[in-house]
């Protein structure tokens, strides 16, 4: 798959989104008409829209605030920024992209926008502290790489619409709750079906949503890292990056499902019990251990199982 | 009838793929040039700031004419050069002169110290990645414009729409070579 194809691929996918979210919004209204009536209906239906539009609009600036992150300045951190400026120049970008930060002792990055000019790449505190410059140049390279294959407008579009969604069947869960019983009384027959046809949109509504947004995710990991060790010329110092996130153990705050597609690698993975079953079926991530065969394989190396965890280390070049 | 259909149906739908054929390298031409004026921006800056250093070293050894004369030298062989292939030679002669004049500054612990002379050190030192990141950009366009207008059927129509094999910008031994990763596990 070259680069054009996957660019095509992602708007393609880009279309499926919106029109997967204005399928939503529609159930959603027609769910809500027949608890509410007619009334409701438009409102959701008036609500969805508007919400769209504006979520389209500046989706980019949405996902900083859900996830917590905020600018830095090229003072602030002139290192990461002369590497974040070789991997672009090395991927083709006209400019680098701005850095924010997550303060989270958690190491994990993304990349977000809607069009390459105005994205950004992330990276929390704990994954600047626990990294050697050649690992953070690797992970730079997978976020920049997102942006040039213009997958952050999708996955940036996924976070937010999955996000609202999410939110607004919540919504109409809770008003079944406690305003479903008004309208039984009237017409019987009728009244159930939509009623019935109501609580299964409203439970499948999430699902359908996570299910868009799990179609997103895996392959482009994939190309990604493919796309970063051919920018950075060195696979190993991403597959090492990759084996220290594998190694760490502690998970990000601030995630919800709507946005944990993002990360480089997926932050869900510590749940345990029924949640673990969930996040196994919405897994947004292939697992850490298969990138890192991938990288080995294409550079010719082979990674020790085990990393020491003390930060700053400069991993031996084999 | 139905011939002249068939006829007409081939005819479109080689005229189809000689224009996706076409569109194609173009695009890749086009990166090409955009690599190379990368490139080209980068070299530049770091022939701008090569005097200043030049300078800086000057008011501390200032009886090492030589190894000015030869950076100097060097820095107008890489800005006269022409096409990638002559500038990549005449870059890597330069950063040869380069290494020879900080190996000079390396005897005058004053000229070490000083804080314009590690602000100039710091900022060639960050050209030079540019230019090392631009390079591996520009080489890897090039290879695949390359590959586009030499293997078949595209190297049917190179030759009749002028597209022509571009010239690498020649990279120190071994970082040529670029990692063949697959998108699949």
């Amino acid at each position: 798959m070259t680069l054009q194809q996957q660019i095509r691929a992602n708007r393609f996918r880009t279309v499926l989104v919106l029109a997967a979210f204005g399928l939503l919004v529609i159930a959603l209204g027609g769910a809500a008409y027949a608890l509410g009536g007619s009334g409701m209906g438009v409102l959701v239906l008036l609500v969805g829209a508007v919400y769209g539009v504006f979520a389209y609009v500046s989706s980019g600036s949405m996902v900083a605030k859900l996830t917590g992150a905020h600018p830095v300045t090229r003072e602030e951190w002139p290192e990461v920024y002369h590497l974040i400026d070789t991997v672009s120049i090395a991927a083709g970008m006209e400019a680098a992209p701005p850095l924010y930060v997550v303060n989270d002792p958690a190491p994990n990055a993304f990349a977000a926008g809607r069009v390459p000019a105005k994205s950004y790449v992330v990276v929390t505190s704990g994954l600047l502290e626990s990294m050697s410059k050649r690992e953070l140049e690797g992970v730079l390279a997978h976020e920049v790489s997102h942006i040039r294959n213009r997958d952050v407008r999708l996955m940036t579009l996924a976070a937010v619409l999955v996000g609202v969604v999410a939110l607004v069947s919540d919504l109409l869960a809770r008003m079944l709750y406690f305003g479903g019983g008004r309208r039984r009384g009237g017409d019987s027959g009728q009244g159930w079906i939509f009623l019935v046809l109501a609580i299964v949109t409203i439970l499948l509504a999430p699902l359908a949503a996570v299910m868009v947004q799990m179609a997103l995710s895996r392959r482009r990991e994939y190309l990604a890292d493919a796309s970063a060790a051919e920018i950075t010329n060195d696979p190993e110092g991403l597959a090492l990056a990759l084996r220290r996130l594998e190694l760490d153990h502690r998970e990000i705050q601030h995630v919800t499902s709507a946005t944990a597609h993002l990360y480089i690698e997926t932050p869900l993975r510590n749940a345990t019990g029924p949640a673990k079953i969930v996040a196994g079926l919405f897994n947004t991530h292939p697992p850490l251990a298969a990138r890192i065969g991938v990288l080995e394989e294409a550079g010719g190396f082979r990674l020790p199982d085990d990393l020491p965890v003390a930060p700053d280390l400069e991993m031996p070049t084999a | 009838m139905t011939v002249v259909y068939i006829l007409i149906a081939i005819v479109v739908v080689l005229l189809v793929f000689v224009v996706v054929l076409y569109n194609r390298m173009v695009r890749l031409r086009n990166e090409v040039d955009t690599g190379w004026a990368n490139i080209d921006v980068q070299l530049k800056r770091r022939n701008d700031l090569i005097p200043n250093i030049v300078e800086a070293v000057k008011g501390y050894a200032a009886h090492e004419r030589g190894t000015f004369e030869a950076v100097t030298k060097a820095r107008a062989a890489v800005a006269g050069a022409q096409g990638p292939a002559a500038a990549g030679e005449a870059d890597n002669l330069l950063t040869a002169a380069l290494g020879k004049l900080f190996a000079v500054a390396e005897a005058y612990p004053d000229l070490k110290a000083s804080e314009n002379f590690l602000q100039l050190q710091n900022e060639l030192s960050a050209t030079e990645d540019k230019i090392a990141a631009a390079r591996r950009y520009y080489n890897a366009t090039v290879l695949r414009f390359n590959n586009s207008i030499q293997t078949f059927p595209a190297v049917l129509l190179a030759g009749v729409f002028g597209f022509v094999k571009r010239e690498f910008f020649a990279a120190e031994a071994g970082d040529r070579e670029l990692p063949e990763v697959s998108f699949q596990p």
